[in-house]
């Protein structure tokens, strides 16, 4: 079929089907036309509109806040402060340190502090500027230098030790010896500056209470189960009578993974006013939310042994929490534990500071607290092999360590693709031709990781899956799945559907999924950390291989044939052998519902535990965080050109293959690969969260808060590797955030080779490149 | 959602009738593609509660042509427009240049060029929200008394941030304004005032209508040169126009104007020392650049009111001037 | 938005080739009209301010000599709904993403971003689409960096725009899906290295 402007639809690659092929996303129609639902879409009868009061101060009591001006405006409804629902929470249970409205203390500049709900936004506006609020205000701590100095001043109550979030510190092997009689040695410091995830979708929420009494929350949230856990404890209803649902989502990127002020007060004053509240932020609003990618000083050392073979990692690292834990504890942990892979390092130690600063909390973005010190670990890597002359591609390969290992922090790696990785880039940028040979002010580089799929085990400790799937089947042939899992846009409906086309033979088309919702869907444990393809797709493939055998039974009996001699194909259910004796899917479905009498329905879900390896994780304290069913790997090289005048750079062009174990849908995994490229690009070139000297975060706005459009985007070629992972869901592991931690450091790395300079701060600004090239040029003619 | 205050739209259907308006209700401001003054209603930068809409004068004011030996641009003209039209591009391709350089391609077909050459001057301390100006203690432009930019600064230093207004300045433009009282034309630098609160003459009740180029600048060689951090949507970060008019192998006159530093954009000055010399080999054209370049940077002082390190800006402004002048004599 | 104190006014917006009239307030943004208004909420609201083209839409002047003299597309040309006015849109006819399909189905713009994996949390796209929709209506075969400059308005986080481009030079007809097949690794047994000693320095 073609139309007049000369477009084909094209057929079938594209195809209907079961695991890695390139189904259209189940979501494509919705989002093509315009129908799909997201938050902000969503309306009722009546419905309020809600405002929050933030902060102007970075550090300040709360004396008293007087409502009434506010309260007395021809259409507003209500005001909500923090007195009315004061119980803290936070996604991780041992940092319980936000309230959905300050009682006492605001903690940056932004923290919310009261709530409006009136008939319309500007009415909302305008009473917050009659509600009036008795700051005492304190001095800031802006630095994690200025937190750490002074104890005395409390940025978060919860901090045990003067401002510390967390102290972690881990040493594996002896690692002076190693640095001692290390052949060659790169110790430098290196700066990440914090960035935001930026979504294009604003936060939003929208409460609403019905007859009963029952409250249902929408929300922009990738964690439905997590909100609604702490929407019980701190509205004090049961969690039987709350239900989240997640309706589309405009991009989270980690930044939608916390429970939020907004939906507090939205389900507040939804109870308090009888009527349906909606809550969207402003994009200045949600710069203020952050959750972002934490600031890290690093000290690192990476030592080498004259054989190229890395004897000692050793880092210290600094980090700025922003006022909130989030994450913050994990962080932590994640800034030491996740570097130990894909090279095998001799010794290991990290030493890490989250500290509290009075400033947007940061919390998980893509790539959560390994992006900056697996950037300052590549560079360091690059330049101890450069001191022996070792290609940095050789580098990497030497110091593969291989599958079926143990890191030297007790993470257990099965599948391991990160040759094939190297192998793939090296291949397709003309390496061996090109690098070190482009010339004055065009570089390569390249650059490697590794990140979990999913942390081992949940952020509140249970024993009940963390993922759950339940699949439905009826004679009408249309199959229904019920999934907890958040789709964020990354495309897990459309796993979904593909896995039951896989194991029952539906069209994928046939298949309706239900998402993220408490009251309908199993508890899954949300898109964070890059466990759903893997945990998710392990729940749904065991749910559909129960109703595989109920299919089978039924269509052996009436096909005349064993039930394992059955075998199923798009839409049909056919004897092996014997191909002619065959009936629809349709058909074997209405045979099953007979022959076990009851509707076909079945669970399936994950654990850790389950998957039969042992307690994941090393043997101390910490050990399990950082500890994965499966570790993704990836390999980038960066083609960059820099301007030497002026400093300025761009880069051409990214290879990125990604060692997804499976590429369950390659159309889906490549545009995680894209995306993520696209990220860590933009965070290496131009984002930058900057605040004044009160604390004022400049710029809160996509024009100031620069991400690159088409014009700044170098070109992608993304590249699929598959290790077959034993543990993954047909082998699938992660694609959703290790592909953006290379892309960063190839880049640091292809600036070396284009003009002999070592970038060790994040972002690559001209005026830093400028200045460092100056330098270089110094030195060059001191004659060092 | 960023609230608007209550507003009264006027839309009138002809030049008479806007200009009228612009007089009876004092405190109006203009609305014409809207792509500045919305969002900075939005942030709350304004007290004004009254538009007048231009939308209905595009047939009177929507014009490219030449008459008496100017190309004349009708303020209502869109930048796309100007960016695309075949006798811009062949006359004064610099021009287009800068319109095309302007934003995005759904802004350059919103924004007119009259909205771009009385674009309100930029500042990282003013074009926020008003919550963000509360926070920050507010600044000399709107509602405060300091100025974050200079240190016990008295006049607002706010940066002018137009693309087309360097080139226009260094092609010798002239602009029209209309008003209830008659029409006045003035050199398009003269328009222009150091504050950055009001950085035109413009009174409350005129209307610029028309920018006019002379024919004979079409002979001049000219370039925009614009520094931005990204490649769409970035204001200027730096700008300048140049124009060299070349006699017989020899500079016959010089013109560089500096945008995007204060609230004004700069002629460069001393430029006429550069008379006479000559432009005949590649050399000697990147010598100029380089003459230019200098006087440029002892002459520019870029500021923080706009969110790139403006030391280096500057360190580089000298670069940017060579390069716009080899560009010009390509 | 109903029981508002505000005044209201009435506008007329001529949308997917119908004249609607609908009450807004005053100052109205196009982009409240639409999807408060009149329930079209395909545009979607980004930042508000013009900044990330999320609620882009398509407009061409109803005056018809108008559109010549600009030089307006079929179906108007991309601007943004969340700083226009809608008491100063009702000259316009305007394209949301909500008219872009037929009775016969997708736009092929629309069925391209779909099948070729553009549409990843889908939330810009609406706006990406119509900005591709015009540019293929002016230059129905766009070069890559045709495309780029054309798209340069709207911004997209989640794709790279790679898939984007795909999808657009796929609905012209000047390229291929993509069909890259997935590359296999060997195994690759490793030696775990000897076990280590195990500081907790701290907590």
């Amino acid at each position: 079929m073609s139309d007049k402007q000369g477009y084909r639809w094209h057929d079938p690659v594209h195809a209907p089907g079961g695991v890695g092929k390139r189904v259209p996303k189940s979501d494509g129609a919705a989002k093509a036309d315009g129908s799909g639902v997201y938050a902000d879409d969503l309306s009722f009868p009546r419905m309020l509109h809600a405002k929050l009061l933030r902060s102007p101060h970075a550090n300040a009591r709360i004396r008293s806040i007087d409502t009434s001006k506010a309260e007395a405006c021809p259409g507003v409804i209500a005001t909500l402060v923090g007195a009315e629902l004061p119980a803290r929470y936070g996604v991780i249970p041992w940092t319980h340190d936000e309230q959905a409205l300050a009682t006492d203390h605001a903690r940056f500049i932004g923290d919310e502090v009261a709530c409006v709900a009136a008939v319309d936004e500007r009415t909302a506006e305008e009473a917050l500027r009659l509600i009036s609020v008795d700051y005492e205000v304190l001095p800031a701590l802006l630095s994690p230098e200025e937190a750490l100095a002074r104890p005395d001043i409390k940025v978060n109550e919860k901090a045990k030790v003067g401002n510390i979030t967390k102290h972690v510190s881990l040493a594996f092997g002896d690692v002076d010896a190693a640095l001692a009689g290390a052949a060659a040695r790169s110790h430098q410091s290196y700066y990440y500056a914090g960035n935001t995830h930026a979504p294009i979708e604003p936060h939003c929420a929208v409460a609403r209470v019905d007859g009963d009494g029952n409250l249902t929350v929408w929300s922009s949230t990738q964690i439905p189960h997590y909100v609604h856990r702490e929407l019980s404890r701190v509205l004090g209803l049961p969690p039987a009578r709350i239900r989240v649902v997640q309706p589309l989502l405009g991009g989270a990127f980690g930044g939608k993974s916390d429970p939020f002020s907004l939906e507090f007060c939205a389900a507040k004053l939804a109870l308090k006013t009888g009527r349906p509240v909606k809550l969207l932020f402003t994009r200045e609003e949600v710069f203020y939310s952050h959750r972002g990618r934490h600031p890290m000083k690093m000290d690192v050392q990476v030592a080498l042994n004259s054989d190229g073979m890395i004897a000692a990692v050793d880092n210290k690292i600094l980090i700025d929490g922003g006022a909130y834990a989030s994450f913050g504890l994990v962080t932590a942990y994640y800034s030491g534990q996740l570097l130990t892979g894909p090279y095998r390092f001799g010794t290991y130690r990290f030493d890490s500071t989250r500290v509290y600063t009075n400033k947007p909390p940061c919390g998980p973005k893509r790539g959560h607290g390994s992006v900056q010190p697996r950037f300052a670990f590549e560079v360091a890597l690059d330049e101890a092999a450069h001191q022996l002359h070792i290609d940095p591609i050789e580098v990497r390969r030497r110091n593969f360590i291989g599958e079926n290992v143990e890191t030297v922090n007790g993470q257990r790696i099965t599948s391991n693709g990160f040759l094939k990785c190297l192998e793939v880039v090296e291949s397709a940028s003309g390496w061996k031709d090109r690098h070190g040979k482009l010339g004055r002010g065009r570089g390569l580089g390249v650059a490697g990781s590794m990140y979990i799929s999913g942390t081992a085990y949940p952020v509140y400790p249970n024993e009940m899956p963390q993922s759950g799937v339940l699949v439905k089947l009826d004679r009408s042939g249309r199959v229904a799945i019920f999934s907890g899992a958040s789709d964020i846009g990354q495309g897990v409906n459309t796993l979904l559907g593909q896995i039951a086309s896989e194991e029952i033979g539906c069209d994928p088309r046939d298949v309706t999924v239900v998402s993220s919702d408490t009251d309908l869907t199993p508890v899954d444990l949300g898109a964070y950390s890059s466990r759903v393809t893997f945990m998710t797709g392990i729940a749904a493939k065991e749910a559909c291989g129960k109703l595989r055998a109920q299919l089978q039974a039924a269509a052996a009996a009436k096909l005349g044939c064993a039930p394992e001699d059955i075998e199923f194909e798009l839409g049909t259910v056919r004897v092996a052998r014997d191909p002619a004796k065959n009936a629809s899917f349709q058909q074997a479905c209405q045979w099953a519902e007979a022959r076990e009498g009851r509707p076909l329905a079945e669970t399936g879900g994950y654990r850790t535990k389950d998957i039969g390896e042992g307690k994941l994780g090393g043997d101390y304290r910490g050990g399990t965080i950082g500890a994965s069913p499966a570790y993704s790997f990836t390999a980038h090289i960066a083609e960059v050109e820099v301007d030497e005048e002026t400093g300025m750079w761009s880069c051409k062009k990214v290879w990125a293959a990604h060692d997804c174990g499976k590429a369950l849908n390659p159309t889906l995994v490549e545009g995680q690969i894209e995306g993520s490229v696209y990220m860590g690009v933009a965070e290496a070139q131009l984002e930058e969260m900057v605040y004044n000297d009160r604390g004022l975060l400049f710029g809160p706005s996509l024009l100031d808060y620069r991400i690159p459009t088409s014009l700044d985007t170098p070109l992608l070629e993304a590249s699929i590797v598959e290790s077959g992972d034993p543990n993954g869901p047909y082998g699938a592991k992660e694609a959703g955030e290790g592909p953006l931690h290379a892309a960063i450091p190839a880049i640091a790395n292809a600036l070396f080779d284009a003009c002999g300079i070592r970038v060790r701060e994040l972002p690559f600004t001209p005026a830093k490149i400028l200045a460092l090239l100056r330098e270089r040029d110094e030195r060059a003619k001191g004659g060092a | 959602m960023l609230t608007l205050p209550v507003l009264q739209i006027h839309r009138p259907e002809s030049l008479d009738e806007a200009v009228a308006l612009l007089r009876d209700r004092p405190g109006a401001k203009v609305l014409a593609g809207g792509t500045d003054i919305v969002p900075n209603l939005k942030y709350g930068m304004y007290e004004a509660r009254e538009l007048v809409a231009l939308r209905g004068l595009s047939r009177e004011l929507r014009y490219i042509r030449e008459e008496e030996g100017e190309l004349r641009l009708g303020a209502m003209c869109s930048v796309e427009q100007l960016a695309q039209h075949t006798r811009v591009r062949q006359l004064f391709p610099a021009l287009a240049d800068a319109a095309a350089a302007i934003a995005g391609p759904q802004l350059r077909r919103m924004g007119t060029l009259g909205g771009n050459l009385c674009l309100d001057t930029r500042c990282v301390y003013i074009n926020q929200s008003h919550f963000w100006r509360s926070a920050l203690g507010y600044c000399l432009k709107k509602d405060g008394t300091v100025c974050h930019v200079v240190k016990g600064g008295q006049r607002c230093v706010a940066a002018a941030s137009n693309d087309t207004a360097p080139i226009l300045m260094a092609l010798g433009a002239q602009v029209r304004l209309v008003s209830p009282r008659g029409e006045r034309t003035l050199a398009l630098e003269d328009l222009y005032v150091a504050d950055g609160v009001k950085n035109t003459q413009i009174a409350g009740d005129e209307l610029l209508v028309e920018a006019r180029v002379p024919l004979a600048a079409a002979s001049l060689k000219q370039a925009y040169g614009k520094l931005r951090l990204r490649n769409a949507v970035d204001f200027p970060a730096l700008n300048f126009g140049v124009a060299v008019g070349v006699n017989e192998g020899k500079v016959s006159s010089l013109r560089l104007c500096v945008g995007a530093l204060a609230a004004r954009p700069a002629m460069v000055r001393h430029v006429d020392e550069l008379k006479g010399r000559s432009v005949g080999t590649a050399a000697e054209i990147r010598a100029l650049g380089d003459e230019l370049g200098k006087r440029a940077q002892k002459q520019c002082k870029p500021l923080t009111n706009i969110g790139v390190d403006p030391e280096w800006r500057r360190e580089i402004l000298p670069v940017l001037i060579r390069r716009g002048v080899e560009k010009a004599f390509l | 938005m109903t029981g508002s104190p505000q005044k209201q006014v009435l506008v007329t917006l001529h949308v997917n080739g119908e004249a609607q009239s609908v009450a807004v307030a005053a100052q109205a943004t196009l982009l409240e009209a639409l999807r408060y208004g009149l329930g079209l909420t395909g545009s979607k609201q980004g930042c508000d301010k013009g900044d990330c083209g999320a609620c882009t839409v398509l407009a061409r002047p109803l005056d018809d000599a108008q559109a010549r003299a600009d030089g307006c597309g079929a179906r108007g040309e991309p601007i943004l709904a969340c700083i226009t006015l809608a008491q100063d849109a009702q000259t316009l006819a305007l394209t949301t993403i909500e008219g872009l399909a037929s009775p016969q189905g997708l736009d092929p713009i629309q069925q391209a971003f779909a099948d070729c994996g553009a549409l990843q949390c889908g939330f810009c796209q609406p706006g990406m689409m119509l900005s591709a929709r015009a540019l293929l209506d002016h230059t129905p075969r766009p070069s890559l960096p045709q495309i780029q400059q054309a798209l340069s308005g709207n911004l997209c986080r989640c794709t790279g725009y790679t898939k984007i481009y795909e999808a657009v030079q796929v609905a012209a007809g000047t390229r291929e899906p993509s069909q890259g097949v997935p590359v296999r690794s060997e195994p690759a047994p490793g030696v775990s290295g000897p076990r280590v000693a195990v500081e907790e320095i701290a907590p």
